[in-house]
Formats: structure tokens, sequence, C-alpha cells
């Protein structure tokens, strides 16, 4: 039914979760903070101080519970880094096996807290206590006590942002595994996905049988939202494309709906993302197959752009181009994003960044790319999905096992 | 939640910017911005950089929150006061240029910031001084409204049906993702916290928080028999007036009582946090000693708990039991 080159064959194509992460942790974590001070010390930077959890995340090791973010919000993991020395971590309940040394946490939420802080910003910055220190928060409190005062401030992006574009081999096993893991419980749920039943319920389904498959991690509530047939059906939205993904109400399911779905969840701080487009206890139409085999022509036209070398721009532009000149991706998000320890990180594909930015960002081996093409025929309704690739030296491999478009694809 | 206790919240913290002579009020946090505005967002674990969720104009009196549609936004909103989703700090720039009573603000108050923003906020209001207000949005959600306190019932009922669930099969192999399917059966399918549940011998200890319509429920206990060992003295000394002492005197084990409301929130009290405080009548609190959690709201005599069992106390939890 669908034409054998529309399955987006790679050799390393493999529909399984493997019994173990096969990731050196440890080495992991060395390289990184490498790569953190190579940036510090290129942008001069005497010390990052950081209390946003994934930043603390890569430049520490500890990986905190995916909980509320007004609970990781008061119990936050705090990290600080010179440009020598020991990672400093204030942290409750450390990851095991750290190099760091361990301090006990500091709560930059409160008052009480600050000069605590103000000696644990020491650590890294005496004697001078001056220069410039990298920070990715200011708490009421922070900002009340004046302890940042001395130092010239920049934001933390700056530092973690480029250290975090390219991935070592051990980052990219963290991916593949949390991803694989995401897939297979998918595509589980998918088969559950009948009318009449409520999205609370795919969702449940879901972080159960992550955490059976040995994940904790579940980052983002799990999305299933059935969507319009036509946009004019709304919700309204500043692109006048359709508005997704709204996390809102707890839909039910019934046989008419076009489902799009979104998870994602965490391996030691890694982040997954699986998308996809389902139909609800039946065959899609003719219509929807039809938009399933021009998503298809998307895809392949995007990754055949793809490699070392290769701006963001021609990835667009190939897009674009099979795509009969629409653009194919919501036109609040992008074609493409990165995928790390956030679920949306740079690279970006297409975003309001604009032309001028993608062509000047040029792909790179160990780049990671989340493809998530977009088609939308109104009056028949969307296709997207999602599928996940490292740059390689020669162009890409995927990662996660790249399940297939089951219902769609036969 | 209802429209009439969103404009509730609202005119809580219009009343405290009035106060404080904030003119603009820019929150990040996502309790914040739902507190004041009543909007869901989709729910992300763990923290979030600072970015600002919406904006609240003391002159005009209007709210603008940050999103791309108007699914989930209240009727309060009109579309044209929502700003776009954008990666690109100019385009989040022009929209905060663009709200009415923004630029001109003599002090703008946020909850959270960052040196970007900082950067930012002095082009687009270049007058504005910058005013730590995350202690305004702590002291506006500290007492809680009636209907407050219903919704954080209602949440921890939802917690109690993970919890028989756990019960009712003790030796199920993954009693954690059991009670998950169990409150998602309820069409919950946020955890607050991260859930234990650990064997000991004969007992069965439990913790489980979710958020339910923004609002946090928890319970923890030792359960034997499906029945839940007394609460400790901790709980009932949480009454108007008590100070850190009398709590630290009450506790047994490794204790915290904290605020909890739209999730975690202050006061923080335990052994080493919190040594000036007191509390007060209209607080709602997550109160831990040891495996112990109840959820209670200080009243003027004895605490409510609002964690209790939804069924008699006599009866064991777990319909097997």
């Amino acid at each position: 039914m669908v034409p054998p080159s529309l399955r987006m064959g790679h050799p390393e194509r493999v529909i399984s979760v493997e019994d173990h992460l096969t990731c050196d942790v440890g080495r992991m974590r060395r390289e990184r903070l490498t790569r953190l001070r190579q940036h510090m010390a290129a942008q001069d930077v005497a010390a990052v101080l950081l209390l946003h959890g994934p930043h603390v995340a890569y430049a520490s090791g500890h990986v905190g519970p995916a909980v509320d973010t007004t609970h990781a919000v008061h119990q936050r993991s705090v990290a600080i880094i010179g440009q020598e020395g020991p990672v400093h971590l204030f942290a409750d309940r450390p990851s095991p096996d750290l190099a760091a040394e361990i301090h006990p946490p500091v709560f930059p939420e409160l008052d009480e807290s600050m000069a605590g802080l103000a000696e644990a910003i020491g650590m890294a910055t005496e004697p001078s206590n001056a220069g410039r220190l990298a920070i990715d928060e200011m708490t009421g409190a922070m900002l009340r006590s004046g302890l940042l005062d001395g130092f010239d401030l920049l934001d933390a992006g700056r530092i973690l942002g480029p250290a975090r574009l390219v991935k070592t081999e051990d980052e990219l096993a963290c991916i593949d595994r949390a991803q694989r893991i995401n897939e297979v419980a998918m595509e589980e749920v998918r088969t559950a996905c009948l009318p009449g039943v409520r999205r609370s319920e795919l969702a449940g389904l879901f972080i159960s049988r992550v955490r059976q498959l040995g994940v904790d991690d579940v980052l983002i509530d799990p999305i299933f939202q059935p969507m319009p047939r036509n946009l004019s059906d709304g919700p309204r939205t500043s692109t006048d494309h359709v508005a997704f993904p709204t996390g809102v109400g707890d839909p039910l399911f019934n046989e008419e709906d076009l489902v799009w779905v979104d998870t994602g969840i965490g391996v030691e701080g890694y982040a997954s993302d699986y998308g996809r487009t389902w139909v609800v206890g039946r065959d899609p139409s003719s219509a929807e197959q039809d938009l399933f085999r021009r998503w298809s022509a998307v895809m392949e036209a995007s990754l055949a752009a793809i490699g070392p070398g290769a701006t963001l721009a021609e990835v667009g532009r190939a897009a674009i181009g099979a795509s009969r000149g629409a653009i194919p991706w919501l036109p609040h998000f992008y074609l493409a994003h990165g995928l790390g320890v956030e679920s949306a990180e740079m690279p970006m594909v297409g975003t309001d960044l604009g032309e001028g930015f993608d062509e000047q960002f040029v792909l790179e081996t160990g780049m990671v790319l989340v493809l998530e093409p977009v088609v939308w025929e109104d009056g028949v309704g969307g296709y997207r999905a999602e599928e996940v690739v490292a740059i390689t030296d020669t162009g890409w491999r995927p990662l996660g096992g790249w399940p297939g478009h089951l219902g769609f694809e036969s | 939640m209802t429209s009439k206790l969103v404009a509730a919240r609202r005119r809580r913290v219009l009343d405290a910017m009035s106060e404080r002579e904030v003119d603009a009020l820019v929150l990040g946090r996502q309790d914040n911005v739902g507190y004041s505005t009543g909007m869901a967002r989709l729910w992300t674990s763990g923290t979030r950089p600072f970015g600002a969720g919406c904006v609240l104009i003391a002159e005009t009196q209007r709210t603008h929150l940050l999103s791309s549609w108007d699914a989930g936004i209240p009727e309060s909103v009109p579309f044209d006061d929502l700003y776009p989703l954008t990666w690109n700090p100019e385009i989040m720039a022009s929209s905060m240029a663009a709200i009415g009573g923004l630029s001109t603000a003599r002090r703008i108050g946020v909850d959270a910031c960052s040196p970007g923003f900082i950067r930012a906020a002095a082009r687009f209001a270049p007058t504005a001084q910058i005013v730590p207000c995350d202690d305004l949005m702590a002291s506006v959600r500290t007492v809680k409204l009636a209907e407050e306190i219903e919704l954080v019932r209602s949440a921890c009922r939802v917690v109690w049906s993970g919890v028989e669930e756990v019960l009712d099969r003790p030796d199920a192999p993954t009693p954690i993702a059991n009670a998950l399917v169990a409150m998602a059966a309820l069409g919950t399918t946020i955890t607050s916290s991260e859930p234990v549940v650990r064997r000991e011998g004969d007992t069965t200890v439990v913790d489980l928080g979710v958020m339910v319509d923004l609002y946090e429920g928890g319970v923890g206990g030792r359960f034997v028999d499906g029945r839940r060992e007394h609460a400790p003295a901790l709980v009932d000394a949480c009454r108007d007036g008590a100070t850190h002492d009398d709590l630290a005197e009450s506790s047994t084990g490794p204790w915290l009582v904290r605020g909890l409301g739209m999730g975690y929130e202050t006061p923080v009290i335990d052994a080493q946090r919190g040594q000036g405080l007191t509390l007060m009548a209209g607080m709602v609190l997550s109160v831990t000693d040891g495996d112990h959690r109840d959820v209670v709201a200080v009243t003027s005599g004895q605490p409510e708990v609002l964690s209790a069992p939804p069924y008699p106390a006599d009866r064991p939890a777990g319909s097997s039991a």
C-alpha cells in the first residue's frame, strides 16, 4: 500500500528496548564539564551559578526528579562551577557517584538562605568575588539581598547553550534509550486508543507503562489531542494555523477522531520526544492517507538535506520544496528542534528567529534533530509525527527505533 | 475552578500591586500565572527558565497572557490581550513594548528574573525600576479562599484512590504504576511530588501527591491491614499563632510544614528553616512528620484535616481489606 521509498529505511533502524543503557555516565559527565569550562574560558566567565534543573544536570550530573515545577523550585539543586576546582553541588539527595563536591541544599527562594548562598558562590569566585558571573535565574530573595551586585552578570544560557549543542556518544545513547522506551510504551498505548476512551486513561496507561519499563521521569503531561478538520473550527490562533499542543481538557475519543499525540520521558536527564497522528478505532480514510504520503515526502526530503556542513536553511528549503511550496510545519514552532537535557533546544529549523539565523547555522556531527513536519489540508485535518536523528560524519542516523506509522503504513 | 474564584484571586493580586505601588507585574512562575489569570498551561515537569508568562497592569487593570491561541484562556482575557509564544527575544521585546502601561511603568514587579530580562526591560521600559515581587505573590496566596480549600480537599480525595489501589494489591510488582492508573481513571495524570511506596514487614509506607485543576493534594502514612497509623501531634499543632518552636516540640521524626495550594508554597518550616515564622488562620499546609503526611487548613480553633480519608475512620483503606 505504501511505496517502499516512504518507509524512511535506514540500516540502523531497530525497534526494541535493549536491556541496559549502553552509556558510560562518568565519562559523559567529565566530557560535558570539559566543554562547559571551554565555553566559560572563551567568554572570560569566572563562574557559573545554575538553578535551572537541566543546567544543573548538565554541569554536575545530578538529575532531580520530574516533579511539579513548584516542588522543583522549592527543593531545587544548585550547581556552582569556577574556572577550576571541583563542581560544587548543593542538593538534598544527589545522584550517585558524582564527581562533584556535595554540600547541603541552599534554598535560593528564601531570604534566610542568602548568607549561605553568598558563601556558596564564594567557593568558586574567591578571592576576587567579582568578574563575570553566568547565572540562569535570580530569585526574588537574590534580588533583595544584593548578593550579586559586585558581579558582571550574563545569562548562563550563553555558556550552556553552545556547550550542549554537540552531543557526546554517551549523551546520544541516553537519548536513544529514552526514545526507545517511549516508543515501546506508546505503541502499546496506541492499541488502547479506541472510541469511548478518555485522554487521561491513555495518559495513565503511558505513565504506568514507562514506570514498568524502569523510567520514573515523565517530563510532560502526555498529549492526546483530537484535532479539528478545519482551521475555522478553532481555537483561534495568532498564526491562523492550528493550536497544538493546548493541554486543555480531558477529551473523550470517538471514531471520527484524528488525534495528535506527543509524549516525553527522561533517562539520565535526557529527553525523548515521540509524536504521531493516530486514528481512533478505524483505518485512515484515503484523504488522511494522502496527508501521510505528503508528510512522508517532506520527511524524506528533509532527511536527505541533513548532514554535517548543511545549514538549517537548506533543511527548511528541502522541506518546503517537497510540500508544493507550503510551509510544512506549525508556524509557532519549527520544522525541527534539538533534543538533550531539554525537550526542545537548539538547533531549531524554521522558527521566528528568521531566515538569517537559519542561513548562518551549520549542522555538525553530534547534533540532534527532532523533525516534526506537519501537513495540513483544510477539511481533512493534519498529519504530524516526529523522528529523531543524530548528525553523523556521513549524514545522519536514527535515534530510537523508528517504530513506523502503523495504521498509515501497512 | 469557577470564574468567580479566578476573579477573586486576580483582585487580590491587583490590590496588592496597588498597596506596593507596583505599576506592572511580570510573572514567570507557572503557579503565579495560574493564580493571577486562571490559565492552565500544558504541564511540564521541573523548573522553567524565567520568561514573561503574564503581565498585569495596574492602570488598565488588564491581564496580558503568553499564548498563541485562546484555548484554555479565561473569558476575562480578550484575544487581543494575548501575546504569542516566540523564540525571538526581539519579538518578545516588541510584545512587551506593545502592552499598554508597561513601557511607562515606574516600578515593574517580577516573581523571578534573569540578566537577559533586565537588559530587555531597560529597552522596553527604560525608566522602570525592577522590583522583586515573589513575596507579594506569596503573601497574597498565603490565606486561602473557601473555594481553594475545597479544591485542595478534592485533590486529596483523588490521592486516596491511589492509596487504596496500593493497599488493595499488596503484592503487586509495580504498586506506584497501579496507583497512577487508578488516579488517571479519575482524570488526574500529574503527580506533584515523587511517589513513595515502600514495604517494611507488615507495614506499607505510602506518600502520593497530585495536581488537580491547578491545586495540589497529598497524603502519606504507614499502613498496617489497611489502617493508617494515627496522626502525629504535629498535625494538631498547626494552629493559628503556632511558632517554629511549637512545631519543633510537637514533631517526632524528620518533619516539614510547608504551604500547599497551587503546588508547593511558603511558608517553609522544618528543623532548619522558618525560625521566625508563625502560622495563621487561613493557611493550608502540608504537614509531614516521619512517614505521615496530612494536609490541613489552619483555623481559629482545631486544624481542619483536608486529607482525611473519604470514608468512615473505622473502615480500613482498600476495598479488599
